[in-house]
């Protein structure tokens, strides 16, 4: 009897060592003369640095090293090269890293950070990204024509453009004579954070030899081998990174920043081990955060409800540095309309710089803000049409023979059945049963739907690899670079792997942590690509451990290896599995009973990268920038209290097209995380500056998070349109939780208070404010 | 992380206590008394204050009493407010404390760091306005017991040298009719926008206020308005609003405008549920 692999809730593989507490993070790696290092940040959101007097820190006893910007100029950045990890000549937020300091003790570098005297010249601040597009904004890069160009990035120098994606499909003219309906709205969020509850760590060592060994809290170990290999001339096979446990990330981890840092304190000291630790206040705002938005909308339609025209400008708030805002501007253009049929389509979306902190990529990636956006003018537009919001939904729910903004031809595989989806939502939260809004003295129920798709925005060649290691006893090492970040899918990993060489999945070990110099190469740990990238890596190194089995076997067996197959730990004839082989006979090649032996380890390599992507037009955005579309429709139900404007957030469902649920009770509780992480920023989270860009709650006891004891119920139910390319039909779902969540709590507290909420975070004084201003 | 070295105490007794202080501060050393620390650790880490020795106030006995003494409840300064919750010998205060911070961090802060502390705030010390506690300091020139509103006007005014020993509330409190409502941003966990804290004794409702200006108050004149016969509810809060002792917060949990009209709604829930009877 074979046991099932796929579609099983098997436990974690870490489980163990997490409730134990024995887990190691990167900041529970301690060594013997380890040093450690501090950064001196910016009090000021803009300004030039006039000098930095370092004599005070050095008087510290105990304090072995202190650089400033200069110590090694290097700008890094990718796509955009724009940003010296330490700052040189000019500072563009506040919390930007000025100087750092390496001593024995932690708190002697802390000390010593402290006394770094730097005389600032103010520079006037751009607070928004509204404001940096203004002609007259002053320009926050004056270099901007001439830095390096990874990937592709489309800067407009003497702006602060970092980067504008084009989208021109069909014809505007057309589309507006065709609509006689159109509604306009203008949407904002604000920038806020990870909140990762595992601070932002490293460690680097440069040995003798010129090997540098760096440890890091990071979902892209291989990114921070080439980042630091290209940016300090060191060949690529002497960088080696290892990424253990990490304890959350949600797109924070993926940008590299502290390893810059570390690197260059474990420089300036001959190369000793330093570890460089984040306290809360910095993880929030000296490293990149959750990039905000300001969307302007027109959509226009016919009496009957089908959208013929959609305009949309985005400006992304990216900070101070552009990063992966670039990349998540581009692909909020690629899916800028929602999953809706649109025939003429026209957006600019753009990476605005301000002197915000730097964004970079937050789980969603652009599409919880584009959704907002995007859902709110669709609740508007079903009001307008008096038709039911579901209804103007499934009436425009883009599908097959459709095409997408970057005019991508869909068929059922690459994007999913979003209708169905739309049923199921509609039976799970009652929809038809009960009005949208319900009154009951100064108690408001209201319900707020919306829709999302996305796809991912990597570059075009990513891709990741697996070893499928056999040990002597039949059981399998599996070796790869996806790094679990809580989401389970190293041990969803196994899973496919078990169902592939159909064995017991609990005879497969995998190392709870990458290391670059033995894993092969996985591109991120982002996208929520892992489980298609390296998930099908896996089925190909297990089809090549398979092919080796059956060789040595049908030598021993004399059958052809077309006519056996694997499975239970033997090797056994398809017409007669009485005949077979023990796995464990073969694995180490083949003995004969006279001693010789044929074959040798099974080893199964395999390795996948995305075919037919493409880069986008720069004039038109016509191209295929990602495999496939995962589709979903979400809910929000609200409690509102009229007196107060204080709401109770009931329920929260989620209907989203998986292909295939690999392991259920991960992809629930990975929906569901995603789903209070949405409901939470939606809520409550937002950066606070005053007048002169300083941020005013740099710690979560100001800084608002939800809570546990504040969860909805939450409704998670999956359809499964198998994705033909993915491994078993998968799709991935790894973000797609928090996209709708902000644009169902807009839709449902906008019905509540009839009054319409176009920003986030949706706090009460928010809500009585809307009411307040619109008497 | 603490970015300096300071000295640890922790006397056994109220002399040694306020001995050590003497010496430290005769050595140049900026001594300062605490209980939970959670304060200290917040303002240490900002690299906001730089104490020389800090001196624990954790071992000394009379600080840890919480007891009935005849017609008196005694609460020692460093009953921390989990404890205090926990055991509930005065409703009020015990719902009063329960909103403040969380489960983690009221299993340190005490009543005593909560009512000296430099966080604005201070929401503990509310029911003891309303209560007319009087509060046992001890200093170099020995002990002392001194109404709360001798020695609590914004925050406890204390000299050098002195600290917090006790609480001693009248029995005949403990049992009266009260309120208390803690309003938020949003969520179960933070500073408050307003925190209004009501009792009511022989047919007058007391009441004070945390979050609404940057110190917490008991205004005589707000509830003359408050218990005006003559005054509609609406009239009532229309008045005792113009009456605040101080321009109405603006900060991270809420603008000035908003937080007068939760102030409002509050107090008008405050008095519909202690008027009459």
């Amino acid at each position: 009897m074979i046991r099932q692999a796929v579609g099983k809730s098997v436990p974690r593989k870490e489980t163990w060592e997490k409730v134990t507490g024995t887990a190691k993070y990167v900041d529970d790696i301690s060594s013997p003369g380890l040093l450690h290092a501090k950064i001196a940040v910016s009090p000021h959101a803009h300004a030039k640095i006039k000098s930095i007097d370092l004599s005070e820190a050095w008087k510290i006893p105990g304090v072995r090293a202190v650089i400033t910007g200069e110590y090694f100029p290097v700008l890094t950045g990718s796509p955009l090269a724009d940003r010296p990890p330490i700052a040189m000549d000019t500072v563009r937020y506040y919390g930007e890293p000025v100087a750092l300091v390496v001593a024995d003790q932690e708190y002697i570098a802390e000390m010593a950070s402290l006394r770094i005297n730097v005389e600032y010249e103010l520079l006037p601040v751009v607070h928004s990204p509204l404001e940096a597009y203004q002609q007259d904004a002053p320009i926050i890069h004056q270099h901007l024509a001439a830095y390096k160009r990874h990937e592709e990035v489309y800067p407009e120098p003497g702006t602060n453009i970092a980067n504008r994606t084009k989208i021109r499909k069909g014809n505007m003219d057309e589309g507006w004579k065709n609509s006689d309906h159109t509604i306009e709205i203008r949407v904002t969020l604000p920038q806020s954070d990870h909140a990762a509850m595992e601070l932002r760590c490293s460690k680097a060592e440069i040995l003798p030899d010129g090997k540098v060994i760096i440890y890091s809290t990071s979902q892209s170990p291989y990114v921070i081998r080439r980042a630091i290999s290209q940016s300090f001339q060191i060949p690529l096979h002497k960088v080696i990174v290892h990424t253990p446990l990490v304890g959350g990330s949600f797109g924070g981890k993926s940008a590299i920043q502290m390893e810059y840092l570390v690197f260059l304190a474990s420089r300036a000291v001959g190369g000793r081990a330093v570890k460089l630790a984040n306290s809360r206040e910095l993880d929030m705002i000296s490293s990149p955060v959750h990039i905000g938005l300001d969307a302007r909308i027109k959509l226009g339609c016919t009496h009957e409800g089908n959208i013929v025209a959609a305009e949309i400008l985005h400006l992304f708030d990216g900070g101070a540095y552009s990063d992966r805002g670039v990349v998540m501007s581009r692909a909020a253009a690629v899916d800028c309309t929602g999953p809706y049929r649109i025939d003429n389509v026209h957006c600019d979306s753009l990476c605005m710089y301000t002197n915000h902190p730097y964004s970079t990529s937050f789980r969603g990636f652009g599409h919880p803000e584009l959704t907002l956006a995007i859902e709110r003018a669709m609740d508007l537009l079903a009001d307008q049409v008096h038709l039911d919001p579901l209804e103007i939904r499934s009436r425009n729910a883009i599908g097959p023979g459709d095409t997408t903004p970057t005019q991508t031809i869909l068929d059922r595989s690459n994007v999913g059945d979003l209708p169905k989806c739309i049923a199921k939502l509609k039976t799970l939260i009652h929809w038809d049963d009960q009005p949208i809004k319900q009154i009951d003295g100064h108690l408001i129920k209201a319900k707020g739907i919306c829709c999302f798709w996305k796809n991912s925005n990597t570059p075009t060649d990513a891709g990741a690899g697996a070893i499928v290691i056999f040990n002597p006893d039949g059981s399998v090492n599996l070796l790869c670079g996806a790094v679990e970040i809580g989401q389970g899918t190293r041990t969803a990993l196994t899973q496919l792997l078990a169902e592939r060489l159909r064995m017991d999945d609990r005879m497969i070990q995998i190392s709870t942590g990458v290391n670059t110099e033995t894993d092969p190469q996985h591109w991120k740990t982002v996208a929520s690509r892992s489980m298609f990238l390296v998930g099908n890596a896996v089925l190909k190194a297990a089809d090549d451990a398979i092919e080796q089995l059956k060789n040595t076997a049908s030598i021993v067996l004399g059958f052809s290896p077309a006519e056996l197959n694997v499975g239970g730990g033997r090797v056994y004839f398809k017409n007669r599995p009485d005949i077979g082989i023990e796995v464990e006979k073969l694995v180490s090649g083949y003995k004969f009973p006279n001693g010789n032996t044929i074959g040798g380890q099974v080893i199964g390599r395999g390795s996948y990268a995305m075919p037919n992507l493409t880069l986008l037009d720069p004039e038109t955005g016509k191209g295929n920038p990602g495999p496939e579309w995962t589709v979903g429709a979400q809910a929000v139900e609200v409690e509102l209290n009229t007196r107060e404007y204080t709401y109770k957030i009931v329920k929260a469902a989620t209907v989203m097209d998986a292909g295939k649920v690999i392991n259920p009770e991960f992809a629930r509780s990975q929906v569901t995380g995603g789903m209070s992480m949405g409901l939470s920023f939606a809520s409550r989270e937002a950066f606070l500056f005053d007048q002169s860009g300083s941020i005013l709650n740099t710690q979560l006891r100001t800084y608002k998070l939800i809570r546990y004891g504040e969860q909805p119920e939450y409704l998670v139910d999956f359809i499964e349109t198998p994705y033909l390319e993915g491994p078993y039909g998968l799709r991935g779902i790894g973000e797609h939780g928090v996209i709708g969540m902000p644009a169902a709590l807009a839709n449902s507290l906008s019905t509540a208070v009839g009054v319409a909420i176009n920003q986030l975070p949706i706090t009460p004084e928010l809500i009585w404010r809307a009411v307040h201003d619109s008497v | 992380m603490i970015p300096f070295d300071f000295e640890y105490y922790k006397p056994s007794s109220i002399l040694e206590a306020v001995e050590l202080f003497r010496h430290l501060l005769a050595q140049g050393k900026n001594p300062v008394y605490f209980s939970g620390g959670t304060e200290i650790i917040t303002w240490a880490r900002m690299n906001a204050i730089h104490p020389g020795a800090v001196i624990d106030l954790k071992s000394i006995p009379e600080c840890n009493v919480m007891t009935f003494q005849e017609n008196n409840l005694v609460i020692g300064s460093c009953v921390t407010l989990s404890v205090l919750s926990a055991v509930n010998p005065f409703p009020l205060l015990s719902e009063t404390v329960i909103d403040a911070a969380d489960q983690t961090a009221r299993n340190k802060i005490t009543i005593g760091g909560n009512i000296c502390g430099k966080i604005y705030y201070r929401e503990a010390v509310l029911p003891l306005l309303l209560t007319n506690s009087r509060i046992v300091i001890a200093g170099r020139r020995g002990m002392k017991e001194v109404s709360i509103h001798k020695v609590f006007f914004q925050q406890m005014r204390l000299e050098s040298g002195e600290f917090l020993v006790q609480i001693i509330t009248d029995r005949g409190y403990l049992s009266l009719p009260f309120v208390h409502f803690k309003k938020r941003q949003i969520g179960n966990v933070g500073y408050p926008l307003v925190t209004l804290a009501a009792l009511k004794k022989d047919h007058q409702i007391r009441t004070a206020y945390s979050g609404v200006c940057a110190f917490p108050f008991r205004s005589i004149e707000i509830e003359q308005v408050l218990n005006d016969p003559a005054l509609s509810r609406e009239e009532k809060i229309e008045q005792a609003i113009v009456k605040l002792p101080a321009p109405v917060l603006t900060n991270a949990e809420g603008s000035a405008d908003y937080r007068k009209f939760v102030l409002k709604q509050t107090m008008s829930e405050a008095l519909s549920m202690l008027e009459g009877g």
